[in-house]
Order: C-alpha cells, then sequence, then structure tokens
C-alpha cells in the first residue's frame, strides 16, 4: 500500500492525554455540535499540528475516550484544534453537556491524512454525506489556502434533511474561493428549493474528466460504496479514489487491535486509505 | 415543419442528444418544443394525464407527491440534462404519479412523447438509442430511491443489529 | 565443579542443584515463576524449589479436554501446561494505567509502581515464539507499549525443551518446537537424573557458574537429541502451512464459516488462553464523587460484541463473522502485519474450547471447500 501522509506519534505515549480547555461549543445542527479546545500547555499549544483527515481521541474521565475527526483548519490554529462530534454514544453524550471552561483530555493526531499534496494539479471531487463532512472540511481549507495548485474543485455534499445540513454558514465562503459546492438532502418539503437526490446521484450530473479528477469521501460507509461504484464506472480508476472510514478506534496506534479490517489497523494505517488497499474485502459483509 | 433554432442549440450541448444520427436528431427536435418557466411555475399535475417528457437545459425542477397530514414531500430534483416524465417512454400512458414545480427559472424542452414512441416503433435503431438513455435515467433514479429508502443518514435501530 | 561455563555451550546440572538456581536468581532481584498444580490443573504461580514443580505429571489433552495425570515417572517438566500462559505476567490481564483526580483542574498520576523482575521457569519452544510474537505487536519502531516493555526487558527465561507433547500441541508444523528455537538465558532438557543446560545470554552464564554444575557428557547430549527427535514425531495435531495466509485471506466468503459459526458460541477462551492474542481495553473507575477516576487496560477479545461496535451497531454482528475474523487474523493478516503468524502451535484454543473447535480441522475444511 501506498504510504499516505502521518504525523509522528510519540513512541511512548500510551494512554497518556494532554489537557485541553473548551473555548467553546457551537451547536451545529441536531444533535451534533462543534467545540474548540485549547492546550493547557503552552509547549504544546504551540507545536500541536495535524493533517486534513486525522483524528483525535478525546477523554472524559469517568466515561472514557472516543475518536473524534478534527474539523478545523490545519493552517491557521490560533493555538486551538476544532471537533465536529455527534452527540451519540456515552463520552460523546458527556461532552455535549460541558461548556466553555471545562477540561478535557486529548490524545493525537493519530492516523493517515488526506493525500493532499499528492494530489495536486487534478480535479478534485469531494464526495461526503452527513457528519463525514466534518474530517473532510479540513482538506477544503487546505485547498482554499492553496487553490491555484488544484484543478476543478467540486464538492458534493448531502444530508438527510435541509436542517441536517453541516456548516452551512461557510458554503458561499468556499463557493467565492472557487469550489463548486453542490448541496441536496435526501428529503425535504416544499420550501427547499436546493437540490433532493442523493450524493452518488450528483457524478451523474457533472461531465468529470477521468484522467485528471481525484475522489475524496466520506461519510455512512453505504453511501461511500456508492459513490465508489459511481467513481469507478466514469473511469476514475481505484488508485485515486480516496476513503476515510470508521471502525471502533480506541487506542490510536494499532496496538488494542479494536479497528482492525483485513491486515489494516484503521486507527494507525487509516483512517484514510487509497481504495485499491481495500478492493478486495470491501464488499465482504460483515468483515 | 421545422425545428426551432433555440431548441436545436440546446440540445446540442446536450452529450446524449449530441451523439445521435443527424436523421433521429432533426427529427427528435421536431417534435420539441422550447419552454421558459420561472420559479413557483407548475409544470404538470399528480394525477394529469399528458403525453410528454421533458430535458431541462437550465434551471431545477422538483417532483413532490402530496401526502395527506405531511403535506408536499420533495422526492427528486431534476437538474440541467436530467429528463422528467420518463414514464411516457412505454405505450401506456400513465396518470402522472408526482408534481412537478419549477424552483429556478429556467428553460425545458418539450417533447410530444406519441412522436418519439412512433419513430422507435418504425425505427428501432432509434428505439434502441432512446429506450437505452431512458433505461439510464431510470437506473439512476432507482438508485437515489434505494438510498432515500434506506435512510442512511438515520438513527439506526439499535435493537436490531446490536450484540448477538 | 567447572570454571567459567561460556555463552552456547552445554552443562549438565544435577537436579539437586536446580535449588541453588532458584535462589541465585532470588539473589539477583528475580521473582521466580514455574508451573505448579492447583485445582486439578496446572498453572504458572510463585516457585521457590524443585519441589513445587509438578513432578511425576503429565496432562491428557484433547479437543475441550484437559486431565493432569499422576504416572509413576520422577520428572518435573513433562506436563503440557494448562489455560495459562506466560502472557499474564508480561501483558497482564488488568493494569493500572493512571488515576485522575480533580481538585480544580484534573491532574493525572501515572502508575508508578515498578513492575517485578521475573523469572519465567519452564517456557516451551511454543511459548517462547508466543513471546517473541507480542514482542513484536507491543514493542513497534514506532509505539512501546510502556507496560509490556518494562516487564519484558527486565526479564529472565529458563525454557524447556519438550519431550512429551500433548494430545492438541501442533509446534512442530508451525516451527516453534518442540526444540527450543532461541531467545532463552538457559535452555533445560530434562534427563531422568539431570538436567541438561544450555546456556544463552551473558545473564544466563551468570546463573550458572552460581551452581554446582557438571560437563554434559556427549551420551547425555545425544539421549536428549533423540529424545526431542521422538517428540517432533508424537504430535497431536499437524496443520499445513503451505497455502497459508492466502487460503484464509482469499476466501472470506467459503460456506464453512457458516458452518463452524453455528459452533462456536463466542466465549471468547480461545482469545484468552491463547498465548499472542494481544487485543485489549481501556477502562474508566470512578468514585460516586466523580473527584477520581482510575485507569484501567484489561484484555479484550474479537469475540465480544462490543469489540467492534460503532455508533450505529456492531460491524460483526454475528459469530460466523467473529469467528472468520479470528481465524482470518491468526492465520492470515496477522502474516501481513508481523511477518509472522499469529498461531504458535500450542493447542491451547483446541483444549479449552467449550465445544472442541479445532483449528487445525477447520483449516483443512476450509482448504477442502475452497480446492473443491
Amino acid at each position: 500500500m501506498t504510504a499516505l501522509p502521518h504525523t509522528a506519534v510519540n513512541p511512548d505515549q500510551l494512554l497518556y492525554p494532554y489537557w485541553a480547555e473548551i473555548t467553546q461549543i457551537k451547536p451545529e445542527t441536531e444533535g451534533v455540535g462543534s467545540i474548540w479546545l485549547r492546550f493547557e500547555d503552552p509547549a504544546i499549544r504551540e507545536s500541536y499540528r495535524f493533517l486534513p483527515g486525522q483524528f483525535n481521541m478525546l477523554y472524559l474521565p469517568g466515561y472514557g475516550e472516543a475518536a473524534i475527526s478534527i474539523s478545523s483548519d490545519p493552517q491557521d490554529t490560533k493555538g486551538m484544534v476544532g471537533h465536529t462530534i455527534r452527540f451519540v454514544g456515552n463520552v460523546t453524550k458527556a461532552i455535549s453537556r460541558l461548556k466553555a471552561g471545562d477540561v478535557i483530555g486529548l490524545r493525537g493526531p493519530f492516523g493517515s491524512a488526506w493525500p493532499m499534496d499528492e494530489i495536486e494539479g487534478r480535479d478534485v471531487v469531494i464526495a461526503s454525506g452527513g457528519i463525514g463532512l466534518a474530517p473532510l472540511r479540513p482538506a477544503i481549507y487546505h485547498i482554499l489556502h492553496n487553490r491555484q495548485k488544484y484543478g476543478k474543485v467540486l464538492l458534493i455534499y448531502g444530508a438527510r434533511t435541509p436542517k441536517d445540513l453541516l456548516y452551512p454558514y461557510e458554503y458561499e465562503q468556499w463557493r467565492a474561493g472557487g469550489i463548486d459546492v453542490q448541496i441536496t438532502v435526501d428529503r425535504a418539503d416544499e420550501t427547499w428549493d436546493g437540490q433532493v437526490g442523493v450524493v452518488p446521484m450528483l457524478f451523474y450530473r457533472f461531465r468529470l474528466d477521468h484522467q485528471k479528477s481525484v475522489v475524496l469521501t466520506c461519510g455512512p460507509e453505504i453511501m461511500i460504496r456508492f459513490v465508489i461504484y459511481e467513481g469507478l464506472a466514469r473511469r476514475i480508476p481505484a488508485e485515486r479514489i480516496y476513503v476515510s472510514l470508521e471502525r471502533n478506534m480506541k487506542c490510536g496506534q494499532g496496538s488494542c487491535g479494536h479497528c482492525q479490517i483485513g491486515p489494516y489497523f484503521i486507527c494507525k494505517d487509516g483512517p484514510v486509505f487509497r481504495f485499491d488497499a481495500l478492493e478486495k474485502f470491501f464488499n465482504v459483509e460483515e468483515y | 415543419m421545422a425545428a426551432d433554432p433555440e431548441v436545436v442549440s440546446a440540445l446540442k450541448n446536450i452529450p446524449w442528444f449530441a451523439e445521435l444520427k443527424p436523421e433521429h436528431f432533426n427529427r427528435m427536435a421536431e417534435a420539441a418544443t422550447m419552454r421558459h418557466v420561472r420559479a413557483g411555475e407548475e409544470l404538470f399535475k399528480e394525477g394529469d394525464k399528458e403525453d410528454c417528457f421533458y430535458v431541462v437545459i437550465e434551471g431545477r425542477v422538483a417532483l413532490d407527491i402530496f401526502v395527506p397530514h405531511r403535506g408536499k414531500v420533495r422526492i427528486y430534483t431534476a437538474e440541467p440534462m436530467d429528463l422528467i416524465g420518463w414514464s411516457v417512454a412505454t405505450p401506456v400512458v400513465r396518470h402522472r404519479t408526482a408534481s412537478a414545480t419549477v424552483v429556478q427559472a429556467g428553460r425545458l424542452v418539450g417533447f410530444e412523447a406519441e412522436k418519439i414512441r412512433q419513430m422507435s416503433e418504425e425505427d428501432h435503431d432509434f428505439g434502441y438509442i432512446f429506450m437505452r438513455r431512458i433505461a439510464n435515467i431510470i437506473a439512476g433514479r432507482l438508485m437515489v430511491t434505494r438510498l432515500q429508502l434506506l435512510d442512511m443518514f438515520a438513527e439506526p435501530n439499535a435493537e436490531t443489529r446490536h450484540a448477538q | 565443579m567447572l570454571n567459567n561455563p561460556t555463552i552456547n555451550s552445554t552443562i549438565s546440572l544435577p537436579k539437586t542443584e536446580f535449588d541453588t538456581l532458584l535462589a541465585a536468581l532470588r539473589e539477583l532481584g528475580y521473582q521466580t515463576i514455574g508451573p505448579r498444580v492447583r485445582d486439578e490443573s496446572i498453572i504458572y504461580t510463585h516457585i521457590e524449589k524443585l519441589s513445587d514443580l509438578p513432578q511425576g505429571y503429565t496432562s491428557k489433552q484433547g479437543p475441550a479436554t484437559f486431565r493432569l495425570v499422576k504416572s509413576n515417572h520422577r520428572r518435573y517438566f513433562d506436563v503440557i501446561p494448562g489455560a495459562q500462559s506466560w502472557k499474564q505476567f508480561l501483558f497482564p490481564p488488568r493494569t493500572h494505567l493512571f488515576t485522575v483526580e480533580k481538585v480544580e483542574r484534573w491532574d493525572i498520576q501515572p502508575n508508578a509502581e515498578k513492575p517485578p523482575r521475573y523469572a519465567f521457569i519452564g517456557v516451551r519452544g511454543c511459548e517462547l515464539a508466543a513471546i517473541e510474537i507480542q514482542d513484536r505487536a507491543f514493542l513497534r519502531a514506532d509505539f512501546h507499549d510502556p507496560v509490556y516493555r518494562a516487564r519484558r526487558e527486565g526479564l529472565f527465561i529458563l525454557a524447556v525443551n519438550c519431550l512429551h507433547p500433548a494430545g492438541t500441541c501442533f509446534c512442530a508444523s508451525m516451527g516453534t518446537g518442540p526444540k527450543v528455537q532461541g531467545g532463552y538465558d538457559l535452555c533445560l532438557t530434562e534427563l531422568e537424573d539431570t538436567f541438561l543446560i544450555e546456556i544463552g545470554s551473558e545473564l544466563g552464564r551468570d546463573v550458572i557458574s552460581r551452581c554446582q554444575y557438571e560437563p554434559a557428557s556427549g551420551f547425555l547430549q545425544s539421549a536428549a537429541a533423540k529424545g526431542l527427535e521422538r517428540a517432533a514425531g508424537d504430535m497431536g495435531r499437524h496443520l499445513s502451512l503451505d497455502d497459508l495466509p492466502s487460503l484464509l485471506t482469499d476466501n472470506l466468503e467459503l460456506e464453512h464459516w457458516d458452518e463452524v459459526g453455528k459452533r462456536c458460541l463466542s466465549c471468547a477462551n480461545c482469545t484468552q488462553v491463547c498465548p499472542t492474542c494481544f487485543c485489549w481495553d481501556a477502562t474508566d473507575h470512578t468514585d460516586l464523587l466523580a473527584h477520581s477516576t482510575r485507569r484501567e487496560r484489561v484484555w479484550d477479545s474479537c469475540f465480544n460484541p462490543q469489540y467492534s461496535y460503532v455508533f450505529g451497531g456492531n460491524t460483526r454482528p454475528t459469530i460466523k463473522s467473529r469467528y472468520r475474523q479470528w481465524l482470518t487474523h491468526k492465520l492470515g493478516a496477522w502474516k501481513e502485519q508481523y511477518d509472522t503468524f499469529g498461531c504458535t502451535g500450542c493447542g491451547r484454543c483446541i483444549t479449552w474450547c467449550p465445544v472442541g473447535i479445532d483449528l487445525t480441522e477447520e483449516i483443512a475444511a476450509l482448504r477442502k471447500e475452497a480446492q473443491a
């Protein structure tokens, strides 16, 4: 497998977190919010860097840890790191009850990143659904900072209903920065004048140059599968389709075993994979 | 009857039409009319029986189904290059199963379905190409419908596939 | 007595001198751990003297069967061990990682307890190979598990060549035994009246030099070699590795997975007794005021439904999928991850499976279906 970009993990750090203060909790959609963290230790604040697509383990003592992808701008950190969280599990529900000024633990960043350097010069299709936009937002920021380095950039994003769309307040800015932002929802009523349909359907609507295009995708696994089918059907090879997968990440270091799929530890070898690395078992049920 | 030049230039920009033999292209263009539509305009209503289909050139057309107690449910939107009203390609002229409303002003090309069906019967080569296009439209529509049916963003039911 | 035993040389240690060896290890600061009879089985625990060992015992093992048998022989190391492996000392089933106290802010106190220095007495070839497999998982270049490393680095290993394999053994197939393949401080072969000991390290040499030992005659050495040759032919099980790992990794959808999935109870016994299984979880234990939280690491298993839980459900909801994960990891994906199989042929998963699932038979059945 071709190596995707990583950042080095402290080889001696097992489960000791850094402490970080919540500077802001921003409600996003129903059951989803973004929390902004600022490390207590000024040295960490200074040195902490992440790549688009990586995740952190957030720790709330007494509740445990949750793997949360980083959704903020990797370049313009201002000493802070943002995470968009769906408040669904024990840990994330407890995090949702915190307020600005509270402190939580953080380990990371972990995992592989979107291949932002390798795909320079290409047309980029970012296909995402639901909260799957969160780990792609740092890639969007990276493209906006370096817009001239990429060809056409198309973001196709879908959610269940209009009120489930993440970051709607940023779309205009993204469009102004040279990204074709296409939004669709699964279901709506007559007050919605945007698109109704599903993310893979949007592949029908754009003439993609299969020689030049790469696909970055994250969302529900079923959506990812259909995005891949549509990408392959348009002759975009598996080597130029990148997916971010979700499994039960716990240690972040490829040690505890939980997030394995085939020979990979998703937390260490992923979460971002080039699709040809997964092709062999991606459609095996319950693997 | 000569084709409307606006129709001809609009259709030439659509890959599928551009690939047709000139003879087939011309006959289709002759069966077509350009419609300039404004937002809010109703193209057809559920239950109507009209024998035509539309290709969207610009703008956006929504398909809604009225459900008692829920109001209009928007099930699909057609974008440029999309086709709506495809069921008239079959010999049975059905009632419209959804209402079509323009949500973004634009232009549509409407086709007299009877003429296209006749062309298909007389010239199976054309009929094959036309039906292949319709099959592609249906495949896309069915994919959308299946994924909507799966409700892939819904909160999963914790009881169903949890533990064993 | 001879002077200056050298590394890689073999000496003969009279059985009466074994207690001196144990005492020498304790003097050097080691806790001596070895096999002992308890509750009709063999466990690994503290031993002080040779007589603590299970003299005269053997074990009768088969699928879902373990019986300790008292025989007439006088040997100490003939019993193939029970469910326990050395894993429990290097990768403890429960480890205190740190405690978080909330005063004004969260304050973290790492577990500062110094781990004991262990001397393992009686590590078999398959077991030493298992330790080396776990080394690859816990002591990677890019990640050193501090818990494991602290215990592993201080470890003394007295290995034992296996002369009487049990019914579920297949170390010869896996290339890990019955002769120990290296990685020890001392390696012992038990003959009727003496222990033949090969010196594998400077530390081992130091320990032996504190005992009254004798030269190992050619006769004794050839007796040991003959015993090992016989043992290699006495394996209760055999596993062909020819088409592994691809037999498993390329055949994820065979019908036999469903068949074995019906028998497996998903009880996780096999992963708990397996000396190479390394999966773990971390859990928090909090006082009622939520002011103090103790974070612990515990063994986990790919057979536990919570193991592959992600929001929305378990990605391996059926027992079939979990058994397939286990076996395709052990003898499949493990090879790609760590350049070794995750199995040493110790046979514990066969013996301790309550329904007697035998991986050597399952592999054979999968092979038969794949080749059909």
